[in-house]
């Protein structure tokens, strides 16, 4: 994968400034410092990098476009020099009302703020954890995505043949709890991680059908793959986990209400490899839920709320099979998430929290930024990622240890 | 499609006969200050059936510092007066390139308002307060950008005068509804040809001078009177905002389906470049 990006790139600079031919990107330098005391990493230098991103276009006559999003990164923390294939897929439309995109490429779906029930394409902890860019959350699939319109309702299918994994904490930068152990584990982890089989029988699917009914958006999803994260464990002595069959089956309606935009969101996620809930080595199926408001209090200032639950489902057998020790699970997560965002000075200046706190986990985790628009293209922004418990075992308590604070210096052209 | 003013002109012509020939009752002769905000607002915001331009926002603050907005706006008129859907796509600043936003307006009662950020795939439905959030940063809000209806304020015609060599006629509208406005009182000087705003003093809740419009140019398109270069000025703070429409086109037949999620998504190269 990372050879083919400097052929394609060189490939590409023939049509340079021709019709339909764009270059854009930002060049960035960013440095994150854990604030806390952790025992288990060696290094409080959690972000350290300069990347550059460069996004190219070229689009051709009849139709077809191709995008390529490539981020070139000198990483301090890792010491390594990195070429990061973004995204890279050509859109084409062999029909007026049939859309494929072919590569790779991001796919987002579903209402959540930060939160995910249908939206199962792969996503990356860790950048979200150290204070890197937003977009970062999102990782690439490896697809074929085509979107279907049919009168007022548009089909999305979704195949994906090759497999790509969220990217979790396995101990490398920041410390988390290692349920095979019982305890906070970081830089001497060594987990190991099996992805499933690279196999045409392997191919991931993924379906939204949506359609508007007057203001409200309406989707129903369906997906059959596997878990993104590694929650299924194939051999405890050797720490090797493994990602099980899943089946998600879900909806969302989303609208006005009063001043505001409500919406609401229901999946049900199905095992496949453990779907009477006793097996202790596969996570059990749950049912999510999802309610959110978000509305302008006053001018220039957003408030969003929204209320999780995610249902652990056979939860009796999932309690006889735990072996003796095991952290305790609640049959009912349940999760709060604030959004507070203050625009001033002609927006250019961003004051913004988001907070997660989960009353039954009893954890919360802070995302307080400022970001100051110093001219059209250049940006900086000053955040801190805050983690706290009263469990070292939970989502995020664990991650108590690795609070953070971020600068990032970004230019944008 | 027979353009507004031409109407209107008609209109006047027959008023002023007709004032000749009949004794004068109270306001029968003169054109209402309800009737010019109406036409006002259908020779603004719903000139031809579709539009597409580029539009160039400069915004300077008090002290010179310049930022600069570049974007592509397209409209499209579901009912003259009524129903209409927007879609900006941004050239420019780096931060919102690419992104696309887009409106379905509705005639009393709020606009429905998606973005799409491209760098997640991401649409978020936006929830708004059309009255007071700032366009971009600019000091256009939301309702300068799409227009506020006329049946919101109550219109009073305070006097008809010349303003740069034109005949104007002097509006004066106040909210019906107080809270929740961001001024108190609004003076239009309306163009009695093009019926078009030449100027707007937007007066504060304390009744202080705090915005003012100017229609800097004036062009005829396709046969429409355009506004190509406008200001908006707070004389509070200083800050003005400069917008130029470029390459304005009307009648492009637009299709409704351009105004949905799978051109969020993905515009096609005609609408935005």
């Amino acid at each position: 994968m990372k050879l083919w990006t400097p052929i394609l790139l060189s490939g590409l600079v023939v049509p340079l400034y021709a019709q339909g031919f764009s270059l854009h990107g930002f060049v960035e330098v960013a440095s994150g410092l854990r604030v806390v005391e952790d025992s288990t990493q060696p290094k409080d230098l959690v972000l350290g990098e300069g990347r550059v991103q460069l996004e190219l276009y070229q689009e051709w006559e009849g139709g077809p476009r191709l995008f390529l999003k490539t981020d070139f990164l000198g990483d301090v923390a890792d010491e390594a020099v990195k070429v990061d294939l973004r995204e890279g897929y050509v859109d084409y439309s062999p029909l007026p009302n049939l859309d494929l995109r072919v590569g790779r490429q991001i796919i987002t779906w579903g209402t959540g703020d930060f939160l995910f029930i249908n939206d199962v394409f792969p996503k990356d902890y860790i950048s979200f954890f150290i204070g890197r860019q937003p977009q970062y959350l999102k990782l690439a699939s490896d697809a074929l995505k085509a979107s279907l319109f049919v009168g007022a309702v548009s089909v999305d299918l979704v195949a994906i043949p090759f497999f790509t994994a969220d990217t979790v904490l396995t101990g490398e930068r920041l410390s988390f709890y290692d349920g095979l152990t019982n305890q906070i584990v970081g830089k001497d982890a060594s987990i190991v991680l099996t992805k499933p089989a690279r196999t045409p029988a392997n191919t991931e699917w993924a379906l939204r059908l949506l359609r508007q009914f007057g203001s409200y958006e309406v989707a129903l999803y369906g997906f059959k793959g596997f878990f993104h994260s590694p929650l299924g464990v194939r051999d405890s002595p050797r720490r090797e986990l493994f990602y099980p069959e899943l089946a998600v089956y879900g909806g969302s309606v989303r609208g006005p209400v009063l001043e505001g935009i409500a919406y609401l969101e229901l999946g049900y996620y199905d095992s496949l490899e453990d779907r009477a809930g006793g097996n202790p080595f596969v996570e059990n199926s749950s049912m999510k839920y999802l309610v959110g408001y978000e509305r302008q209090a006053w001018s220039d200032f957003t408030l969003g709320l929204q209320y999780f639950v995610e249902q652990m489902l056979h939860f009796d057998r999932f309690t006889t099979s735990q072996p003796p020790g095991a952290p305790s699970r609640d049959e009912f997560r349940h999760l709060l998430t604030l959004r507070l965002t203050q625009l001033l000075r002609y927006q250019t200046v961003e004051l913004s929290l988001f907070v997660f706190f989960s009353p039954s986990d009893q954890d919360y985790y802070l995302r307080p930024t400022v970001a100051y628009k110093i001219t059209d293209q250049l940006t900086g922004v000053l955040g801190a990622n805050l983690f706290g418990g009263a469990k070292q075992s939970t989502a995020f308590g664990q991650l108590e240890a690795n609070d953070n604070v971020y600068l990032r210096l970004t230019y944008g052209f | 499609m027979r353009t507004r003013n031409t109407n209107g002109l008609g209109l006047l012509w027959l008023f002023a006969l007709l004032s000749l020939a009949i004794p004068s009752a109270e306001g029968a002769e003169k054109i209402g200050a309800e009737e010019v905000m109406k036409r006002a607002y259908l020779a603004e915001y719903y000139p031809g059936d579709d539009m597409k331009a580029k539009v160039l926002m400069r915004l300077v603050s008090g002290d010179g510092k310049e930022r600069i907005r570049e974007m592509t706006m397209l409209r499209k008129d579901l009912q003259e007066g009524g129903e209409q859907r927007y879609f900006i796509y941004f050239h420019r600043p780096p931060d919102v390139r690419e992104m696309t936003f887009m409106v379905w307006k509705y005639p009393r009662r709020n606009a429905d308002r998606w973005l799409f950020i491209p760098a997640l795939k991401l649409v978020r439905r936006i929830a708004a307060d059309d009255k007071r959030s700032s366009f971009v940063g600019s000091d256009f809000s939301y309702e300068d950008i799409s227009g506020r209806g006329v049946e919101e304020d109550v219109h009073q015609l305070v006097r008809e005068e010349r303003l740069d060599g034109r005949e104007v006629y002097v509006v004066e509208s106040r909210p019906r509804e107080a809270r929740g406005t961001e001024f108190s009182r609004k003076l239009s000087w309306i163009d009695k040809t093009t019926f078009l705003p030449l100027k707007e003093e937007y007066y504060d809740t304390r009744g202080d001078l705090y915005k003012v419009f100017s229609a800097d140019e004036l062009k005829e398109i396709q046969g429409f009177w355009t506004i190509t270069r406008r200001t908006m000025k707070n004389v509070q703070t200083g800050h003005r905002t400069e917008a130029t429409f470029q390459e304005v086109r009307y009648n492009l037949k637009l299709s409704d389906t351009l105004f949905t999620e799978r051109y969020l998504r993905a515009p096609p190269a005609e609408a935005v470049r």
